[in-house]
């Protein structure tokens, strides 16, 4: 019986070894395509880099504007004229942790960008898949952050939009 | 041999430390140089900077950036006053094309350039845009 169970937890564990395993796996021909394609693939990198770099400034300079531009004046103006609702503040605290989040996650994933960048793809190309893996998974987390960023704003467009119609059935 | 006076041995010694100095503000340019590099790094404002080489905008852009300032005077949403239906319409008109700005960066971080394929890991051999020019000059 405990012959048994042992082979059994044996088997488990061969089967989730397996399964972690191939996550990161790769096979004779990718890692020959890395060492092979290693001075192409550092340049794309790079290149990958600079305009992820001009995305970061110009989608973060755009949240701030919304942001001190018309989304906090608004609030203030909301509270002086006493139309002031919770919706309007907490969309502004979502926003606001948003573009923290964002701007956050954004250094984060330059800096396993960076340390790609800097790797020896030729002799190393198992690694550096891995930590390609890595920078992909950073990567998605701030894709994440712009469209949860975007969705924000839609709600925030929403909600004036709700204001306007409070606001013409004040004055019919 | 004549002893030195006070003053002659002043005078020697100035030298000395003179080189001091010098070594010693050289020492402490260098270390604070390094601190300063060092939280430019790890505050993350390098991966922001473009003013740093290689990262500096095209020329397109600077075009752009005068454009828009040469384009309409800036909306200013005023913090007080009273609230009217005029001045959410004109709100809203203001903030939509704020919107339509970041909605026109196409795929912000998508996940296609960082792919397999783009990359050429499983497709075939790229030859880096160099080597090929000259093997075709050849």
């Amino acid at each position: 019986m405990l012959k048994r169970c042992l082979l059994v937890f044996c088997g488990v564990l061969c089967l989730l070894t397996c399964a972690t395993g191939s996550v990161f796996a790769i096979s004779a021909e990718q890692k020959a395509m890395i060492a092979d394609n290693c001075t192409v693939i550092r340049e794309d990198l790079k290149k990958v880099q600079r305009s992820d770099a001009r995305a970061r400034v110009y989608l973060g300079g755009k949240y701030e504007l919304i942001l001190n531009k018309y989304v906090t004046p608004l609030n203030v103006r909301l509270v002086e004229n006493s139309l002031s609702s919770v919706s309007f503040i907490e969309n502004q605290n979502t926003m606001a942790s948003n573009k923290m989040k964002f701007a956050n996650d954004y250094v984060e994933y330059q800096q396993r960008l960076e340390e790609l960048v800097s790797m020896d793809c030729k002799n190393e190309s198992e690694a550096f898949y891995k930590k390609l893996e890595e920078v992909r998974t950073k990567r998605k987390k701030v894709e994440q952050d712009v469209k949860e960023m975007r969705n924000s704003l839609t709600k925030f467009v929403e909600l004036v939009g709700k204001l306007k119609e409070t606001l013409n059935a004040k004055t019919k | 041999m004549r002893k030195l006076s006070k003053s002659e041995k002043k005078i020697e010694r100035g030298g000395k430390n003179l080189v001091i100095l010098g070594v010693l503000s050289v020492i402490i340019a260098m270390a604070t140089t390094g601190v300063a590099l060092a939280i430019y790094h790890n505050s993350g404002d390098i991966y922001l900077d473009r003013s740093r080489p290689g990262f500096l905008p095209d020329e397109e852009e600077i075009e752009d950036e005068n454009e828009e300032k040469d384009g309409e005077t800036e909306y200013v949403f005023a913090k007080d006053g009273n609230l009217t239906k005029e001045d959410i319409e004109d709100f809203l008109k203001n903030l939509n094309k704020e919107i339509e700005l970041i909605d026109a960066y196409e795929k912000p971080f998508g996940s296609d350039v960082l792919s397999d394929e783009h990359l050429g890991i499983t497709g075939e051999i790229k030859i880096p845009e160099a080597e090929a020019a000259e093997s075709v000059a050849e």
